[in-house]
């Protein structure tokens, strides 16, 4: 059995074992830890792992990513090895820099998407207020179109439930209540506190609703396998970012862009050519590696009043692990996380690609996105509780 | 040391509670450690039952503080009771103290209301279980509030002064997962995760629940149930739908599981409309056998 100093020492390896692996685990954690380890039995290798589980797990998603740990760690203290410094090298997870092939084969894809983009501009009616355009009847026959097939003409009917979507968005009111003039519920203390000299109370104090502010983060993949979605998407994002202030969109293939600025503005026809700016259009994916991007460098655009919205199908070229940890962090600091996948609508459509498998529990709301009949389903979800 | 852990599961089981080794090990560990222990899993799982047999095991009080959105300070810890301070100053019109006076009277603990947190940290005697319940229910304000009055087990009240636990309560918080918890508030929890129970403690919490239950029906039922589980329904049924489905089949004086059964009490298993026409759909085409199937 080892002596608590050789367990301090341990715990400190193995806590660098679950920082690499992407578990906040702080110094004060690993300090309860050896205490935890101090009252079971050391050679009992399942009393072992539920007491450091109890300790240094704080979210029901970190248990994979700690049994792997874990798993390492005992084998290693049963082998009695050569120190923990190997033992942490070992499984320290490999930050794969490889750079996708670049060159003439993306060059070539990249004006082929620019040609997409813009024969689909063609075909669009008219130019000016798509948000306002008022909406035709054969709402049903609309609601299970597939966006795959969608005619351009009735993107209108995309944007009016965008519209929607956004207001709903825009509504939401808190239960907690501030202090007003007038109007609201009386707020007893306040007046209680106000009139404290006069003996009774004369002027009432009141206090109202307060606007709870959420926003909104949308991460949308326009890689080749997504072709067929993009244009509903691209009217889903301008409609959202235009409508609903809060909003800050950014588009990923190979690498992250953000194109919040490209598609403000009250022309839907100039936000769209603005957009064939972005040069990864119909690339390969690396959602782990934008996510990691997006997290490094704009991850202060999260907190727990923002509702992260993810739109891919998950055909992810890069590791699984590195999706698995980015997704980890960035569900740590949003107050949701929604996967939008137009492949989900497909009834025989298995999430099993190993980037899909890899984020899925990880997700808070894991939904389709093909049709009218999913966006508005998805009006549901967009709330933070 | 193993003894200690033994005793916490034997003990939780005296007070009704099927546990498992994970349960016993967080509350072994929150009771050494003096750590508030966050319970996480679906609706139904026995999260606040934790809390219950703990008080009970322990022979102690629980406080318990239900969470909901819009619930503040004043609601949780304490509150001044303005109807009492009013009438007390109408009484006071006439005598001669002055306002120093007046007012050190009215905010004096004889008008002091206290809420489940004042109650638990100024509670003499054994130390109480303090239950804050879905805490996910609550907004992040309140939950920054609370970490304060976790890390220090002391509260200031401007007119009176600070009161600070003479033993700090055992404390449990539950969450739904409704909305997701700070990293700071979980960094001071130990954490568990109680999943739905598997096949085996699922049949022990039956058979000790409900009385009359015969062995092959809590074993069909529990397989109904694991199997009703996988499938991806809107509300996933945890134990309280088992047991609620239990009760009521043992008052049919069912022993077994049959078509005709299932489908008049199915009721008890789901409660969402969407999810009820889906289990008939599953169960008109593979039939009761597919549920029960993995002979038990």
């Amino acid at each position: 059995m080892a002596v608590p100093r050789d367990l301090m020492r341990a715990m400190l390896g193995f806590g660098a074992m679950l920082r690499a692996s992407g578990l906040p685990v702080t110094t004060g954690a690993l300090m309860d830890a050896v205490r935890a380890l101090e009252v079971v039995d050391l050679m009992d290798r399942a009393q072992v792992y539920l007491a450091l589980r109890t300790v240094l797990v704080s979210r029901m998603e970190e248990q994979p990513a700690f049994d792997r740990c874990f798993e390492a760690f005992w084998k290693f203290q049963a082998d009695d090895g050569q120190g923990l410094d190997g033992l942490v090298a070992a499984v320290q997870p490999r930050g794969s820099e490889e750079e996708p092939p670049t060159g003439g084969l993306e060059g070539a894809q990249q004006k082929q998407a620019q040609i997409a983009l813009e024969d689909w501009d063609e075909g669009e009616a008219q130019e000016g207020e798509p948000l306002e355009v008022p909406g035709q009847s054969d709402r049903e026959v609309l609601m299970e179109h597939d966006f795959s097939t969608f005619p351009a003409e009735q993107l209108e009917e995309v944007a009016r439930l965008t519209v929607q979507i956004a207001k709903r968005l825009a509504r939401r009111v808190s239960r907690r209540r501030k202090p007003t003039r007038r109007g609201g519920v009386v707020d007893l203390r306040r007046s209680m506190r106000a009139n404290l000299t006069r003996g009774e109370i004369i002027e009432l104090r009141r206090r109202s609703r307060r606007r709870r502010k959420v926003r909104l983060v949308l991460l949308c993949d326009v890689s080749g396998s997504m072709d067929l979605y993009s244009r509903f998407l691209l009217q889903f994002l301008y409609a959202l970012q235009n409508v609903f202030g809060r909003v800050e969109t950014f588009t990923f293939a190979t690498r992250l862009t953000r194109v919040s600025d490209l598609l403000r503005g009250p022309s839907y026809k100039s936000a769209l050519r603005r957009l064939t700016e972005v040069r990864d259009w119909s690339g390969g994916t690396r959602i782990g590696d934008s996510l990691r991007e997006f997290n490094q460098t704009w991850g202060h655009l999260v907190d727990r009043r923002t509702i992260v919205l993810l739109l891919s199908d998950g055909w992810d070229t890069g590791e699984p692990e590195v999706l698995a940890q980015e997704m980890l962090s960035l569900k740590r600091r949003a107050g949701r996380l929604i996967w939008l996948n137009p492949l989900l609508g497909n009834p025989s459509y298995e999430p099993l690609t190993r980037g899909m498998a890899a984020a899925l529990p990880l997700v808070d709301h894991f939904a389709a996105a093909h049709n009218l009949a999913s966006l508005r389903e998805l009006a549901g979800h967009l709330t933070i509780r | 040391m193993r003894a200690e852990i033994k005793k916490i599961e034997e003990m939780m089981e005296a007070a009704e509670y099927v546990t498992d080794p994970a349960i016993a090990m967080s509350v072994h560990l929150a009771m050494t450690l003096k750590k508030p222990l966050l319970i996480e899993g679906h609706a139904g799982v026995g999260k606040t039952e934790v809390a219950k047999v703990m008080a009970k095991m322990l022979e102690t009080n629980l406080i318990r503080l239900q969470c909901y959105e819009g619930l503040d300070a004043a609601q949780a810890l304490y509150e001044w009771n303005y109807p009492k301070q009013l009438l007390h100053i109408k009484l006071e019109e006439s005598t001669s103290h002055s306002l120093t006076e007046k007012e050190a009277a009215i905010f004096s603990p004889p008008f002091l209301i206290k809420r489940p947190l004042l109650q638990a940290i100024s509670e003499t005697g054994t130390p109480p279980v303090l239950l804050i319940d879905e805490i996910d229910r609550a907004d992040e304000e309140f939950e920054a509030f609370l970490l304060e009055v976790l890390s220090e087990f002391q509260v200031t009240i401007p007119e009176i002064g600070t009161i600070k636990a003479t033993q700090p309560p055992y404390v449990i918080l539950t969450s739904n997962r409704i909305r997701e918890l700070s990293d700071a508030l979980r960094r001071r929890c130990l954490y568990l995760w109680i999943d739905f129970p598997g096949f085996e403690k699922e049949v022990r919490i039956v058979t000790r629940k409900v009385p009359g239950v015969n062995e092959r029906l809590a074993r069909e039922i529990s397989r109904f149930m694991e199997t009703v589980r996988t499938i991806r329904l809107a509300k996933v049924p945890g134990v309280a739908e088992t047991l609620d489905w239990a009760q009521a089949l043992t008052s049919l004086h069912a022993d077994h599981l049959d078509e005709e059964l299932v489908a008049e009490t199915l009721g008890c298993v789901v409660k969402d409309a969407e999810d009820v026409k889906r289990l008939k759909r599953e169960l008109a085409t593979g039939g009761i056998a597919r549920f029960v199937a993995a002979q038990s």
